[in-house]
């Protein structure tokens, strides 16, 4: 079934193949270019995942997550957040600020499609 | 995926360019924490993208730069002047890989290792941390492992679905799965948003620890996740095991720990060490600095070629509106005066939002020109200053391309024979580190960028002693200061007294003009003797088109450009007929219009 997804990340590349990856799969995809961008999305409306980056100018992944978590409606929207393997300390605070897990970059669409697996059906 | 490299190259060129005036201006300002996490940040993007878009070479080696980076971000590390030199260079490099692309050629494959030897290098004198690997199990046998999944019960609430994972457990081979649902409160007590089941699985089949443990990678340090070795072999293989536990399933309601330990090898795993392993990486804390770099602004990226066409379209829709509007005026008609005049205002909004898209930021340019001081400075052994103002000022781009190497050159004269060593300049009185702004601004229908050195200025005595011995003048010619100035930019013509490595890698003074002209730019020059030079370059701010008053002198018309006109007088002399025009278009320097 066809999921509304958010993607956040500063990275015009990564947004565009993590939005060709999911719309193959038939979801709806938003896309944020940061943080602050992002919460344009999180007016109530339905979403079933967010994919965020950590590291973004005017609202770094970190903030995003938590000002997320603190909105009635994305309680439990699964969170999922892009991140390299040299950032382990971060995946802690990603995840104490509410996130579900993450994906590892650079990542192939087939990954990315198990990550988000992992979360959502 | 063609498609999304080139998308990626178009950014990572803008990473870079991010990149090196975030050290440059980290260079004089060591302790600004944002600039250190501008730098890092885009070493990070080209990292990730690098990787994901086929570019190891990049990737691979600004992993590297990136621990250098990172390093410096925990306060690990000091800002050296060594640091700056390699991680510039590496900067250069960078545009260079990407370039040339995966394959590299013997004389860049040099400097590839080279400065990969140098970075390691500055990571390993600051430290001694011994990085540590996570054991891999490539256990490619069949295995069967006994599962014990008891999450804690708020684990829904960061967006886990407990039954997700149990699912992809059951994915991994043959496996068999008991929820225990005794904790399970009275409907009064229950709360819906929590867990209160825990389960057990037995799975089998070539499935490593790892596998399993992967699954719950995501899951909470405190949910249990307990992984034991029933056999070194798959027991599902041998139907009975499978109706077995289904039996004692049926019985007890649990597996428990008496069937597993019925089970020879055990060990156990709880998922702390999983986190355990994650969490080996420095626990450093810093302070989270907010950065607030706007560079990022919600944009298309759109191929120059595009915008190119597109603003030839818009060029020839206006040259077709000017006819129709004079066509309109020529024959009277109502209905045809209305649709003329809201063409005419339509055209005249697109034109100038057509125009306003190819404006760029004369900024965009600026870090090249920080570049240059900063390297030429140490090369020549000056202290110089460089300061930018009115850098926000927009310039077709098409003219700012033009105009960079010019001014590049430009300031490579300042450098070069403008600014003096510091030696010198506290012999003059003059302080030590010697000062180039470059100010830009907007000045009519002009854009004005004035390049202005405090250096010794100019002598116009050697440079018609110059122009003399070059042939250019001959010798009992009078010339005024303006005209001697004017020798500068005659080709052939150079004042440099040694032809330094500066002054033989650039172009002319008489090229500087020349590619100056071609954009319809003009260029001066101020000079005071052992005061300093001031070279100010005026350019239209747009090439495609320009206002201009059409005139028809008996049988010919003529055309001036607004700019070249000062006052328009009516006449009434019924010869001399005026048309105000609207606009005409410029194609290789001919004038098209028609009546």
């Amino acid at each position: 079934m066809a999921k509304t997804i958010v993607i956040v990340d500063d990275s015009e590349s990564i947004r565009e193949v993590v939005k060709f990856t999911l719309e193959n799969e038939g979801h709806k995809v938003l896309v944020g270019v940061d943080g602050k961008d992002a919460l344009q999305f999180f007016d109530n409306r339905d979403i079933d995942l967010i994919i965020t980056d950590l590291h973004m100018p005017n609202m770094n992944g970190i903030e995003l997550i938590r000002d997320v978590r603190n909105r009635d409606s994305y309680k439990r929207t699964p969170i999922l957040f892009l991140t390299t393997e040299s950032q382990a300390e971060k995946k802690n605070e990603a995840k104490e600020a509410g996130a579900t897990g993450w994906i590892v970059k650079p990542f192939v669409p087939a990954k990315l499609i198990e990550a988000i697996n992992k979360v959502m059906r | 995926m063609e498609d999304f490299k080139k998308k990626f190259l178009a950014e990572a060129i803008e990473h870079i360019n991010d990149l090196e005036s975030a050290l440059l201006a980290l260079e004089t300002n060591t302790d600004d924490k944002e600039l250190v996490e501008r730098v890092f940040r885009a070493m990070h993007s080209l990292k990730g993208g690098g990787a994901m878009f086929g570019f190891d070479n990049v990737s691979h080696f600004t992993h590297d730069l990136e621990t250098l980076y990172d390093m410096v971000r925990k306060g690990k590390m000091e800002l050296t002047e060594n640091l700056f030199s390699v991680t510039l260079k590496s900067v250069d490099h960078l545009k260079l890989l990407l370039e040339v692309g995966e394959n590299l050629p013997d004389d860049i494959l040099t400097i590839h290792n080279d400065l990969l030897s140098k970075i390691s290098k500055i990571v390993n004198n600051t430290t001694t941390e011994v990085k540590e690997t996570a054991p891999v199990n490539i256990d490619k046998k069949e295995n069967t492992w006994y599962v014990r999944f008891s999450p804690l019960p708020n684990i829904m609430d960061n967006g886990t679905n407990p039954l997700f994972l149990v699912d992809e457990l059951q994915q991994l081979g043959s496996s068999f799965v008991l929820p225990n649902t005794m904790n399970i409160p009275e409907l009064s007590e229950l709360d819906p948003e929590k867990c209160y089941i825990d389960w057990e699985l037995v799975i089998g089949g070539e499935v490593t620890e790892n596998a399993i443990l992967d699954v719950f990678i995501f899951v909470d340090d405190l949910s249990k996740v307990q992984v034991h070795k029933l056999s070194s072999g798959n027991l599902f293989n041998n139907p009975k095991f499978l109706s077995d536990l289904q039996t004692r399933a049926k019985e007890q309601k649990v597996l428990g720990d008496q069937f597993r330990l019925g089970f020879q090898k055990t060990e156990l795993i709880n998922n702390e060490s999983v986190a355990n392993k994650v969490k080996k990486v420095v626990n450093n804390s810093r302070s989270e600095t907010q950065t607030s770099n706007n560079n990022t602004s919600s944009t298309i990226r759109v191929e120059s070629h595009k915008l190119d066409s597109l603003m030839n379209l818009v060029s020839e829709l206006v040259t077709v509106q000017a006819r129709l509007s004079l066509f309109s005026q020529n024959n009277a008609n109502n209905e045809l005066g209305t649709i003329t005049e809201n063409v005419q205002k339509l055209t005249r909004e697109l034109r100038d939002i057509a125009f306003s898209i190819v404006l760029i930021p004369i900024e965009s340019t600026i870090v090249r020109f920080q570049r240059l001081v900063r390297d030429l400075a140490n090369e020549l052994h000056k202290e110089i200053i460089f300061e930018t103002h009115g850098t926000e000022t927009e310039l077709d781009k098409t003219i700012i391309e033009n105009i960079t190497d010019p001014i590049m050159h430009i300031i490579r004269n300042s450098i070069d024979h403008g600014i003096e060593s510091p030696e010198e300049r506290e012999q003059n009185g003059k302080p030590r580190q010697g000062k180039i702004s470059l100010n830009a601004y907007h000045s009519g229908p002009n854009v004005i960028i004035e390049i202005k050195d405090d250096g010794k200025g100019l002598n116009f005595e050697k440079i018609r002693q110059k122009a003399y011995e070059n042939g250019i003048i001959s010798a009992d010619n009078h010339l005024t200061e303006k005209e001697i100035l004017d020798l500068i930019f005659m080709s052939g013509f150079s004042t440099a007294e040694k032809v330094t490595d500066i002054s033989g890698r650039g172009v002319g003074m008489d090229v500087v003009k020349k590619k100056i002209v071609q954009v319809r730019g003009e260029v001066y020059i101020n000079t005071e003797f052992g005061k300093g030079t001031m070279v100010s370059i005026k350019l239209p701010l747009t090439l495609s088109i320009i206002d201009g008053l059409l005139v028809k002198f008996a049988t010919h018309f003529m055309f001036f450009r607004y700019l070249q006109s000062k006052k328009y007088t009516p006449s009434n002399i019924k010869e001399l007929q005026i048309h105000t025009t609207t606009h005409y278009q410029l194609t290789e320097n001919k004038f098209h219009f028609s009546i």
